[in-house]
């Protein structure tokens, strides 16, 4: 028998708060963290983001790194202060990391310093903190050091699935008893970049996400991380098991570079690979963690592979997307999180902002939070590329 | 569990797109980079597809078909991708029309280009398959991640078959942004770059793909035993390299004896390259051959993907080429390759390739 895998520790910071209990107070009262532009220097400051509520030096005070401009990003920033929180809840001693994995992901690494610095680093006018801070490694290595990992240290862009196969690549290396133990997770910050990318391809909301709804007019971005500690069943203190990674599915759609199928056909793979890899009926699923980005089209395929594949028992869906935007690279971890504290708590957290639920579907997304068991949630995170992945977490 | 390079196509600064084993003659000249010489992507890639497409994206592409081609399964069950830098030049592009532009693009095309996935994307949607799609992006260990990754899918389900693969692409703005600290100022005839060190490196590129399997196919022999890799602080690399090199060969169940040939990422930079000596001097076995391969390839983060191609064929054609060779080898025969890379003395990367 291979060994299970369960969550010991978690940490998360998006726009609706740091750490477990900013977010969950968040959930529980229906607050989202879309709001205008504050701190990202853009002339596109019209369009709604979801950004953390702090400045970069607030976040460097917070991580404990203040003093060193240049040398941490607003992605490292946001991801050794989830990471920080997951050890904390998992190990507070910190000991025994060193013999740990540690699988990060991101779509654009530093590039929230790079497109800052971008051009005066090529005139050679700058070179404080240097190159080193511009590929998508940085934060990892960042945060092996920070925490003396050594060994299995790698970083995972599969654009917005991203985290979720950082998750599904610890939990395989814990099954296969490589590791007993590893970090796992993701962290984008917003930049201008990915601000001006999805504004080219006209996938941003002009007033904020609105998943499922009949309306519904684009994303919204946000910026966080999230980070777990994962653990091997046999060697983990059992007292502190948040729940299990019981079922991970990655397939690749393989039929266009940024749209999904109409049918959601890889959506449909995702899913039931998943609870295939979990041993799971389709009924067995309490709660669905939706992609749910609020593009028409997303949306859609999404909903019509959930409708194929759970037939006529459809657990509740709901996107936390319009709480903490479509965060990229941290998205999979982000949502994560989001599925343990469902697990944790017992509840279905609300798809808020719907004001009529799309036509073409049965389901009804809630609109307030569930308090129902809930046993096992499926989390879906798909991406450009057709890199769609789906995870599930359940109660242990 | 063994696991078989059933082949391997690759693009690279020397003239491998159209040959099996190695090259007739290794090409150099003196420049300040090494950049690949690409075939006619026609042949390779619908005409049609080829029209706007990034040069990564045409290397990629281009090698991953070479690598299926003389397969008669060419639907891999997996295909996982390694690259330091992902899809760099649309990257630049994209920046560049932000600046240029004031944030008014007006083409989103460089942005859908510059996603790190879109190697691997692209390959699954030319070969329409479905299978298990991953890209690594962590620089040096950026393959040897894929890699890991494709031994444990070979492990967790028997008879399957994994495209893995390196790439990078070398850019104008690259060079410039890293000039300063990590490549030599002057140019310099490519292929002494190891044997004259000195302050720095000559960048390089290049996208290699293998198909590699539990089982052999048509009598692949070749194939992969290990890999490892490690990270340090630059000040302690070579006090904790030898315990780690042990550490890494006894869990592949191996010994440093049993290595016949190591391959060095040596790279002309004095102070990158004083590891690498030390290991050549004192780890080794004394009739342990030395090989190196940057001086033809360049230094790039996924440049072991060279070094393990490399590795298949000396293990096929039992020969090193005379170019790679820094010390002769002392065994009758080569069947265990250690290749050994390292970046700037913080990320250190360990590769077995054995022969059955």
């Amino acid at each position: 028998m291979q060994p299970g895998v369960v969550v010991t520790g978690i940490g998360i910071v998006s726009a609706i708060g740091i750490g477990t209990e900013e977010t969950l107070t968040s959930l529980l009262n229906k607050r989202s963290g879309i709001a205008p532009v504050r701190w990202l220097e853009t002339i596109h400051s019209g369009i709604p983001v979801a950004e953390v509520s702090h400045s970069t030096d607030e976040l460097a005070e917070i991580a404990g790194t203040s003093g060193q401009p240049g040398i941490f990003t607003r992605n490292t920033l946001l991801a050794m202060i989830a990471a920080g929180q997951s050890v904390e809840m998992s190990e507070p001693s910190g000991s025994g990391l060193d013999q740990a994995g540690l699988v990060m992901a991101t779509t654009v690494g530093g590039m929230d310093y790079n497109e800052k610095h971008y051009r005066s680093l090529l005139a050679g006018k700058e070179t404080a903190g240097g190159t080193s801070v511009l590929d998508s490694s940085d934060t990892t290595e960042k945060l092996a050091a920070r925490f003396g990992i050594l060994r299995n240290v790698t970083t995972i862009s599969t654009a917005c699935s991203s985290s979720a196969n950082a998750i599904m690549l610890a939990s395989r290396l814990i099954r296969n008893g490589k590791l007993t133990r590893v970090l796992a997770g993701g962290s984008d910050a917003l930049t201008i970049f990915t601000l001006n990318g999805f504004r080219g391809l006209e996938l941003l909301s002009p007033t904020g996400c609105r998943p499922f709804d009949a309306h519904r007019d684009g994303l919204t971005l946000g910026e966080g991380a999230a980070v777990l500690m994962l653990e091997s069943d046999r060697t983990a203190d059992m007292s502190k098991a948040l729940c299990r990674i019981s079922g991970y599915a990655n397939v690749n759609e393989a039929f266009h570079q940024t749209s999904a199928s109409p049918d959601g056909a890889g959506a449909f793979m995702a899913m039931s690979e998943c609870l295939e890899s979990a041993g799971l009926e389709p009924w067995e699923i309490g709660y669905i963690n939706a992609h749910g980005t609020g593009t028409e089209m997303n949306d859609r395929a999404e909903a019509l592979a959930i409708e194929r594949l759970f037939g006529r028992k459809i657990p509740p869906v709901s996107s936390t997307k319009a709480f903490t935007g479509h965060t990229l690279g941290a998205a999979g971890a982000i949502e994560a999180v989001i599925s343990v504290l469902a697990i944790r708590e017992q509840k279905v957290w609300p798809s808020i902002h719907i004001n009529e639920v799309m036509p073409e579907i049965s389901f009804l997304p809630p609109n307030d939070t569930l308090s129902v068991p809930v046993g096992h949630v499926m989390s879906n995170s798909f991406g450009f590329g057709g890199n769609n992945t789906s995870l599930i977490f359940s109660e242990i | 569990m063994k696991a078989f390079i059933r082949s391997a196509g690759i693009i690279s600064p020397q003239q491998t797109y159209d040959c099996r084993g190695f090259p007739e003659v290794f090409r150099g000249g003196i420049s300040d980079r090494l950049s690949c010489i690409e075939p006619d992507y026609h042949s390779l890639i619908n005409p049609v597809q080829l029209r706007r497409m990034p040069r990564i994206l045409k290397m990629g592409l281009a090698a991953a078909r070479l690598a299926l081609s003389d397969q008669e399964n060419a639907d891999p069950d997996g295909i996982i991708v390694g690259t330091g830098l992902g899809c760099l030049r649309s990257l630049e592009t994209f920046l560049d029309e932000i600046f240029d532009t004031g944030e008014q693009i007006k083409s989103v095309l460089p942005f859908i280009n510059s996603t790190h996935n879109a190697v691997a994307a692209q390959i699954a949607m030319l070969l329409k398959n479905n299978s298990y799609n991953v890209t690594y992006c962590h620089r040096s260990f950026s393959f040897e991640s894929a890699l890991a990754d494709a031994l444990m899918q070979l492990k967790e389900k028997s008879g399957m078959n994994i495209l893995v693969g390196g790439i990078d692409e070398l850019t104008d703005d690259f060079i410039t942004l890293h000039r300063p600290e990590r490549f030599r100022k002057e140019q310099l005839n490519t292929l002494e770059l190891v044997s004259a060190p000195d302050r720095g490196t000559i960048p390089g590129e290049g996208a290699a793909f293998f198909l590699i399997s539990d089982n052999s196919g048509n009598g692949a022999c070749a194939g992969i035993r290990g890999v490892h890799t490690f990270l340090t602080d630059p000040r302690s690399a070579q006090e904790l390299i030898f315990a780690e090199t042990d550490k890494f060969l006894e869990s592949s169940g191996m010994d440093r004896k049993d290595i016949d040939l190591v391959i060095l990422g040596m790279n002309g930079d004095t102070e990158s390259d004083a590891i690498y000596k030390e290991l050549a001097r004192d780890y080794f076995d004394s009739s342990t051959g030395i090989g190196c391969y940057k001086h033809l390839c360049g230094e790039y983060y996924t440049s072991t993907a060279f070094a393990l191609w490399a590795a298949k064929n000396i293990l096929e054609t039992r020969a090193v080429p005379g170019m790679m060779v820094r010390k002769e080898t002392g065994r009758k025969s080569i069947d265990k390759i250690l290749i050994y890379n390292h970046f700037l003395n913080t990320e250190h990367s360990f590769i077995i390739a054995g022969k059955d």
